[in-house]
């Protein structure tokens, strides 16, 4: 296995960044002319997305890792001044499911932003908010990080402001520019910490000297890293902001922000849990990650069953989504990271579609709010199936993908429990429970938007553009790809990301030069050959193709059998609801209305969860900080 | 003499802090943000300094090794921290004032549509 | 994908896995046997004569004939899809499960898979329900709902608990496994640590099903029979074998978690000894609840769930875990 290819590959990381902040660029030059400027964004995402799978066959499947020295600075003596991209299999892991959900939604906007009226400036800031977060995950230095960090916050904030006709787009991006620049801050100081230290702020330098060195300065740089990637990555506390944001942003930007923006955050934490100070061993840190995790799957998917706008209730999910990812990281297994990344791109895809529905949702109707919906499924049906999709895999549903990656993490948890702790086994129990809350609330969202009875306040309303349906299709596509073959995602997209987080030697020695880790490495033991346990005793996905098989050989019965007796729709007496002659009366169950039996048992503890959401900016920055200092303080007492 | 460096930067980003989570102004929340800033920046340029050291500032001939100065990279760090410091601190008052033009007020507790 | 590269035999050994035994017939008839069962042994409970065994199966035939009504207002493709959907994802359910000695497939089966896959046919009641626009359909699905979040907990701990005590040292979510277990020690009935769970499941049995004490979404006084009320014709047939099958994949589930490894070695054999179980079962925990009590609010059910049932099978975890 080579470490360094000098060849044609080794550009095209920093190509496909750069495409993206050039595009941008020359977004603005286009000025006015509307196609000009979306035909560049939609050729700089294409081109960004060509250049990271053009590295699938080299790095996921040959093994290699690509460095790149900025201006060909390369280490002198063992110290690595120079600026470096690093891609392993878990950047490229990153980077391809972000540029997937970037170009999807970006061909979704150019019909959907129709409705904005200034719209000048949406593609450069959401080529910036790209290059940003591809900037993140392929970088192998920890400041540019940072300054990633920033340019992709900047953007999102901007985007989340940018509906000038929705009037709680102000509110929300300044509350996320405030409690997020707490994570911007915590980032910074770690950094700074970790340069204190190591003289260096190459990742793959700082790997190698800070592994096994805790001293108080470590350990703080430790947890305010940690905090500040959970920040980015709205992991509770920091859920609040992240709910306002997405609901507020358009839809084509939440795509962006949830299923993308969020795994910047999950990407940075598995570098500095993993990676930097390999402190992913410590029974302390398992814990707190494992803690962290459940909590937000738990509180948000508690808090999405209370909402009544359909983005915000995604968004709080996308949060409970986030949080079985980090659960599942922190199990700090083979297995668990297997399931944390399959969940990942997972929750990328499944989360972009149910976003883009909600999109579409609002295109046709101008409202997403819950109790203003009903009955869309006949007026649009299209949208219902891809809703649908969407729903089934977020709830993990088999087939589809949510399922299988559910599917390992039950499995990794309870492995894990095995070892002799009940508490994991809780976490099994906290991950099934929410799968199902999970369900419920689509439920809600399907009966409420979708079912029941059709409002007739939405009289001519009519699926989206064809220029909308298809980037949906193409996510559901995948969604139900990824679920039916698991084997081919685990062995060449999947494995080879698990196998770069537990090789970390690797990832060292391919930016340093052969035996830098085995010289500079304090702890030998920490040397150790990555332990690859094979992923799951069996596969289900043959038999779930039966299910499909099976689902087809009955329809087909039933298309057979029924011939006649399903006629027409005829509006006769014969096919009212109610008789009588009268009018059918509006009488639509709305979404609040719902599951009464679940919230009327659990009305202290939702009351109570929907009081402390206040909105008010300075409690969601007391909890921010207040979760910051728990952090540094565990860490302290732990480690 | 550093150690006051160190105490002020930590002074600055508590009090920084402080006033992010106990002002209802927002335009007092956004100073907020700015003293953590500088606090930071502080902390940082404190961070690469070295007791004695002269000005990085050489050119590939006047380079031998024995040299004593200060670290220059994290004043490039603190130099780039500040450009960002100051667009955020842009970014946040513009949306100041629209949130006023909007709401009619700058108090948080009234700027709350979004909650529960 | 080893599905893909099956020989002509295999696909003829799938097809009657799928169609014959354990699949569609098998389940169908002895799912609607079980049906029979407990009608009839409800109605002597209540000193009544009851309805021949058959009259389920009388029911779903005479029901496939009757014309098939489309609601105004409904979304058609979702009401006319539901119920076949719920009916494929429960044969595929079934051949999960082993039977007797026999598996349909040679690999363990889990019970993660099986838990997941028993949500659909309720959830595909809850989308067709919703989709036919009625508001009683509507309280329905959502009571519908209510029951799936009350019993999920109590059967994930009982999973837990029962793949802990099968697992050794280790742990295990295979049925196979748990069967095997069972079958070199002792049928897990007999472990002590266990019966909290088994009680628990048998709670568990009659909420998934949707039978009487706790078949708050169908509730025939209140919300006339909730997701189905606007159904008619083959679809509500199909949901009436739902329901049947059903009753009999719960109870087998029962037989493989709790009285599995029972074995005489003869296949026909045992699969009269795993019909005598689930018979068994239903009669305990359907026909017996249904008789003697009446049906459960919504509040209560989800209360019910989540503190005794749920304590009941979390008491099994912790047995298991540290005795």
């Amino acid at each position: 296995m080579s470490y360094n290819v000098y060849n044609v590959y080794m550009h095209f990381p920093v190509l496909a960044i750069m495409t993206l902040f050039v595009g941008a660029f020359c977004v603005t030059l286009a000025g006015k002319h509307e196609k000009v400027r979306n035909v560049i964004a939609g050729c700089a995402v294409l081109i960004s997305f060509t250049l990271l799978a053009l590295l699938v066959k080299p790095v996921m499947i040959d093994g290699n890792i690509i460095t790149y020295w900025m201006g060909n600075w390369e280490p002198v003596e063992g110290y690595a001044i120079g600026i470096a991209i690093e891609v392993d299999a878990l950047s490229l892991f990153f980077g391809l499911l972000i540029t997937i959900a970037v170009a999807c939604s970006c061909f979704y906007s150019y019909q959907y932003m129709k409705q904005d009226d200034a719209r000048g400036s949406y593609f450069t800031l959401y080529l910036m908010l790209s290059g940003g977060v591809l900037g993140i995950v392929l970088s192998g230095d920890l400041f540019n990080i940072y300054v990633m960090l920033e340019v992709m916050t900047f953007a999102a904030v901007g985007l989340t402001a940018f509906r000038t006709w929705n009037p709680n787009a102000r509110e929300a991006a300044f509350k996320y520019l405030v409690v997020g620049s707490i994570g911007s801050t915590c980032a910074l100081l770690g950094t700074a910490l970790v340069y204190a230290q190591c003289h260096t702020l190459n990742l793959a330098q700082i790997s190698a000297i800070l592994p096994g060195n805790l001293n108080p300065t470590t350990i703080l740089a430790f947890a305010l890293l940690f905090a500040g990637f959970g920040c980015k990555s709205f992991m509770f506390p920091f859920h609040p902001i992240a709910a306002d944001a997405h609901g507020a942003a358009p839809s084509s930007v939440s795509v962006l922000i949830s299923g993308v923006f969020t795994k910047t955050g999950v990407y940075g934490i598995i570098r500095v849990c993993y990676f930097l100070f390999r402190s992913m061993g410590l029974t302390s840190v398992q814990t707190m990650l494992v803690f962290i995790g459940c909590l937000s799957m738990f509180v948000c998917v508690t808090m999405a069953l209370n909402q009544h706008d359909f983005k915000r209730l995604l968004a709080f999910h996308s949060i409970s989504q986030i949080g079985y990812i980090l659960t599942s990281l922190g199990l700090c297994t083979a297995l668990g990271i297997a399931g944390g990344l399959y969940h990942a791109i997972n929750h990328t895809l499944f989360k972009g579609l149910l976003f883009l529905t909600a999109g579409s949702v609002l295109y046709a109707t101008g409202t997403t709010y819950l109790e203003k919906l009903g009955g869309l499924a006949r007026k649009m049906p299209q949208t219902t199936a891809l809703f649908l999709i969407g729903a089934f895999s977020i709830s993990g549903i088999p087939p589809f993908n949510g399922f299988y990656s559910k599917w390992i993490i039950y499995q990794a948890t309870f492995e894990k429990a095995a070892g002799g702790s009940i508490g994991y086994a809780l976490v099994t129990v906290v991950c099934v429970v929410t799968s199902v809350l999970t369900l419920a609330s689509f439920i809600k969202v399907g009966h409420s938007v979708f079912f029941g009875q059709a409002n007739p306040e939405l009289g001519n309303v009519k699926d989206p553009p064809l220029g909308m349906r298809v980037p949906m299709w193409i996510l559901a596509t995948l969604c139900v790809l990824t679920g039916l073959f698991p084997d081919l995602m685990l062995r060449y997209i999947i494995g080879p990301a698990t196998a770069a987080v537990l090789n970390s030697v690797g990832y060292i020695d391919a930016a340093m030069g052969a035996g830098y880790a085995e010289a500079h490495l304090a702890d030998p033991s920490l040397l150790a050959a990555p332990q690859l346990i094979s992923i799951g005793a069996w596969q289900p996905a043959s038999w779930l193709v039966l299910f499909v098989i099976v689902l087809l050989a009955v329809f087909l019965c039933s298309l057979l059998s029924r011939g006649n007796s399903a006629r027409g729709l005829e509006s006769d007496a014969k096919h009212a609801v109610f008789f009588g002659g009268e009018r059918a009366e509006y009488s639509h169950i709305s979404g609040g209305d719902l599951f009464w039996g679940f919230k009327h048992n659990l009305r202290g503890y939702l009351g109570f969860m929907s009081r402390v959401h206040t909105g008010v900016t300075n409690d969601y920055v007391l909890w921010g900080v207040t979760a910051t200092a728990v952090i540094i303080a565990y860490c302290f007492v732990t480690m | 003499m550093m150690l006051a460096n160190y105490i002020g930067a930590i002074a600055l980003i508590v009090i920084g802090f402080y006033a992010m989570i106990s002002k209802r102004d927002i335009i007092k929340i956004v100073v907020g943000m700015g003293i953590v800033d500088y606090g930071l920046n502080l902390m940082i340029v404190s961070i690469g300094f070295n007791e004695g050291g002269t000005a990085p500032i050489f050119t590939f001939g006047e380079l031998v090794s024995g040299m004593y100065f200060v670290d220059p990279v994290p004043q490039a760090l603190t130099l780039t921290s500040i450009v960002i410091g100051a667009c955020v601190t842009a970014m946040a008052l513009a949306l100041c004032v629209r949130i006023y033009k909007e709401y009619g007020t700058l108090d948080t507790h009234e700027i709350r549509r979004l909650h529960g | 994908m080893d599905i893909m590269n099956i020989d002509i035999m295999d696909i003829l050994m799938y097809a009657v896995y799928i169609l014959i035994f354990p699949g569609l017939l098998f389940t169908c008839v002895f799912g609607l046997w079980l049906a029979g069962i407990d009608r009839k042994v409800v109605a002597r409970m209540q000193h009544r004569k009851g309805p021949p065994l058959a009259q389920p199966a009388y029911d779903f035939l005479k029901l496939l004939g009757k014309e098939c009504i489309v609601p105004d207002g409904a979304a058609r493709i979702t009401f006319l899809a539901a119920p076949w959907l719920g009916l494929a994802s429960l044969v595929v359910t079934v051949l999960f499960i082993p039977i007797g000695g026999l598996q349909a497939f040679g690999t363990g089966g889990d019970t993660v898979v099986i838990l997941y896959l028993l949500t659909i046919p309720t959830l595909a009641m809850i989308l067709g329900g919703s989709a036919s626009g009625s508001p009683f359909a509507g309280v329905g699905s959502s009571r519908t709902m209510v029951a799936i979040m009350s019993y999920e907990l109590p059967l994930i701990l009982i999973i837990l608990a029962v793949g802990k005590a099968a697992g050794g040292y280790g742990v295990t979510f295979s049925l196979g496994q748990i069967t095997l277990f069972q079958y070199l020690t002792a049928p897990f009935i007999l472990d002590w640590r266990l019966v909290p769970a088994a009680i628990a499941m048998l709670f568990v049995i009659p909420c998934e099903v949707g039978q009487h004490p706790f078949d708050v979404g169908e509730a025939e006084t209140e919300i006339c029979e909730g997701p189905l009320v606007e159904y008619s014709g083959a679809p509500l047939a199909v949901f009436k074998l739902s329901h049947a099958i059903k009753m009999f994949v719960m109870t087998a589930l029962f037989s493989a978690l709790f009285l599995g490894g029972v074995t005489t070695g003869m296949l026909w054999l045992d699969i009269v000894l795993t019909l005598a179980f689930c018979s068994v079962v239903t009669l305990v925990c359907m026909s017996l609840l249904h008789a003697i009590s009446a049906r459960f609010r919504v509040e209560q059910l989800f209360k019910f769930f989540w503190t005794v049932v749920s304590g009941l099978a979390l008491v099994s975890l912790l047995l298991v875990w540290f005795c």
